[in-house]
């Protein structure tokens, strides 16, 4: 469809509307008094009654040829559209004046004598131009509601496909999961099962609560603290398991955050950064410090390795990459990631978010 | 005769389930020791002349390829690995014993077999091994820094160093002999020249624009130009706008 076909449509719809029509029809009833009015001075023949009617049955007839041949012909181009009004207000003007005349002799009896100073003439061009006019200013109209209406629908369109690519965005960010330390995992797990079935089972149920959470395609975009830190813990009792004595953790987020709505898989990969970046190549281990923390209105949340430090970080770290671009989608400028030295070893990575927002 | 091994992994559990294993599957090997490490094996196997290794690849300090290149030609090596594609693909070409974790039965019968054949043609471990490992760690460095470009910058903030992805960089501006990195977040100066930067940083990702600023690209918005026929980026998120020298303004051609 062409732009003009859209918009002769837009036309339609729009005076398929009662509540439109009304509203038109109220504007070209109050116009054509006006210019009754108008006419009445300007015009050789000072009668007011005859001015009204003639204007008014001009206006109407004109309105509804328009409509009529709009309806029928929905022209495709603006030439033919041009062409059909051109028609219908020559062809209107002159019904409109009969049905006037006609009106006037029969209902209120009262007779014009046409020919005197070319009146008759004087009212076709009086019709014409002001047939025009109204009509143009319709045109304008609806064109101007056409092109707000398009805009609107544009922005929703806009609008729905950032959402879209912001949620798929989100889930393409999710951590993947490291196949090598699912299948140590599932190692240790199949030992223990022998060994000490009891812990084995409660790493298999960890694991299945950090699975559940990193497989999943459609993550809320929304849950609180204490569900993520419930991921993390999980993770990290099983990697206690792996890694035994070489590995220490502590929690410390005061009581009421616990609860405070934070987005999923934010803290998750800077926990796994530490580990794997950080004590698992550490032969001695470490431990790692997670802090809550509620500053003004920013909500700062921190991982303290005491790991190797910066010298594993030559390799492109998909993980916290994934991480800032997550937090750039959800608070823009407002969410940071700062990765810090620690002291005395180690890394330190803070996440600040805007505590409104979250 | 009685053969020994060492039996070298992180996990402790995972020590004690090979062990198992293997107890089930060569009843008569005697481990005569678990490493907790690299560095732990390599001593075990200067102390007791074990016959065979058996090596987890990821551990700590040395990695198991690390180990196995220096005690090469002093015993039979069998990786261990819970999930390394490219060793796993040089091992099958290279015709190295290894073994997957976890440690099906049956494979590790068939290793314990090949082993055991082995190990009575020759009692001498073949020397060659130390090149093919050698060859391998190669392949691994390798295969690792496909993406050799500068990807974190290190930068002092009050006391502590920071450590700034080149991501988040908004561009470079040169100050004498140091750097200013600009970013969202403000700006840090680093002693490093704009020219090894430019050396080091992806050329995809960063252009220079000018003798002294390098800007990454990603955060352009839009490129206007100046009277003098110089060129005025625009960047996004940011308020001030950086210059184009003419010299290159080609890079913006098809803009």
């Amino acid at each position: 469809m062409t732009e003009t076909q859209y918009e002769t449509e837009f036309i339609l719809k729009y005076w398929s509307k009662f509540r439109n029509i009304l509203a038109d029809g109220i504007i070209i009833g109050s116009v054509n008094t006006l210019i009754a009015f108008v006419f009445t001075f300007i015009s050789p023949l000072k009668d007011f009654l005859v001015t009204f009617i003639m204007v008014h049955s001009l206006g109407v007839t004109i309105s509804l040829m328009l409509l009529l041949s709009l309806w029928v012909f929905r022209p495709r181009t603006w030439a033919r559209f041009l062409l059909i009004a051109g028609i219908d207000i020559a062809c209107g003007v002159l019904i409109g004046l009969g049905a006037g005349m006609i009106l006037l002799q029969q209902v209120f009896a009262i007779g014009v004598d046409w020919n005197t100073n070319n009146l008759f003439g004087q009212a076709v061009i009086a019709g014409i131009i002001i047939s025009s006019v109204m009509l143009y200013s319709f045109i304008a109209k609806i064109r101007l509601q056409y092109r707000n209406a398009m805009l609107e629908e544009e922005k929703i369109k806009r609008l729905a496909l950032e959402k879209e690519t912001l949620s798929a965005n989100l889930r393409m960010l999710q951590a993947q999961i490291e196949p090598h330390f699912l299948f140590n995992t599932l190692s240790n797990i199949i030992s223990l099962i022998d060994t000490k079935p009891d812990k084995g089972k409660s790493m298999l149920l960890d694991l299945t609560k950090y699975l559940r959470v990193s497989l999943s395609r459609t993550l809320p975009e929304k849950t609180t603290l204490s569900q993520e830190i419930s991921m993390i813990k999980a993770y990290l009792d099983i990697q206690k398991i792996r890694m035994a004595e070489r590995l220490h953790y502590q929690i410390d987020v005061p009581d009421h955050l616990w609860q405070h709505v934070f987005p999923p898989m934010l803290l998750q990969p800077l926990v796994e950064n530490a580990v794997r970046h950080g004590l698992e190549p550490k032969v001695e281990g470490g431990e790692i410090i997670i802090r809550a923390a509620r500053e003004n209105n920013l909500l700062k949340i921190e991982v303290a390795d005491t790991g190797l430090g910066f010298t594993d970080f030559d390799q492109p770290n998909v993980g916290i990459a994934n991480v800032r671009k997550r937090l750039h989608l959800l608070f823009g400028e407002k969410g940071k990631l700062v990765m810090e030295e620690n002291q005395p070893q180690g890394v330190r990575a803070i996440i600040e978010v805007p505590i409104d927002d979250v | 005769m009685t053969y020994k091994a060492i039996i070298a992994d992180d996990e402790k559990e995972l020590r004690t389930y090979l062990k198992k294993m293997l107890a089930e599957v060569w009843p008569q090997l005697k481990i005569c020791g678990e490493a907790a490490n690299g560095k732990e094996a390599v001593k075990m196997v200067d102390d007791f002349v074990p016959h065979i290794a058996f090596l987890d690849i990821r551990m700590p300090g040395l990695s198991g390829l690390d180990v196995a290149k220096k005690i090469a030609g002093a015993c039979r090596i069998v990786f261990v690995t819970a999930f390394d594609q490219y060793a796993v693909e040089a091992f099958e070409r290279e015709a190295v014993d290894y073994l997957v974790k976890p440690v099906t039965k049956e494979r590790l019968q068939q290793t314990i077999n090949r082993l055991k054949k082995q190990l009575q043609a020759s009692a001498e471990p073949p020397r060659e091994l130390a090149d093919v490992i050698t060859q391998i760690l190669a392949g691994f460095q390798k295969n690792r820094r496909t993406d050799d470009y500068l990807q974190w910058i290190k930068t002092q903030h009050r006391n502590t160093f920071r450590l700034i992805s080149v991501e988040e960089v908004d561009y470079f501006q040169a100050r004498d002999k140091y750097t200013l990195v600009m970013t969202s977040d403000g700006e840090a100066l680093i002693k490093k020249s704009i020219k090894e930067l430019t050396r080091e940083l992806d050329p995809q990702k960063f252009w220079q624009i000018h003798r002294g600023t390098v800007v990454q690209v990603s955060r352009i918005e839009h490129v206007g130009r100046s009277l003098t026929g110089r060129g005025i980026l625009k960047l996004k998120n940011r308020s001030d706008t950086l210059t184009v020298s003419r010299q290159y303004m080609h890079l913006f051609k098809q803009m």
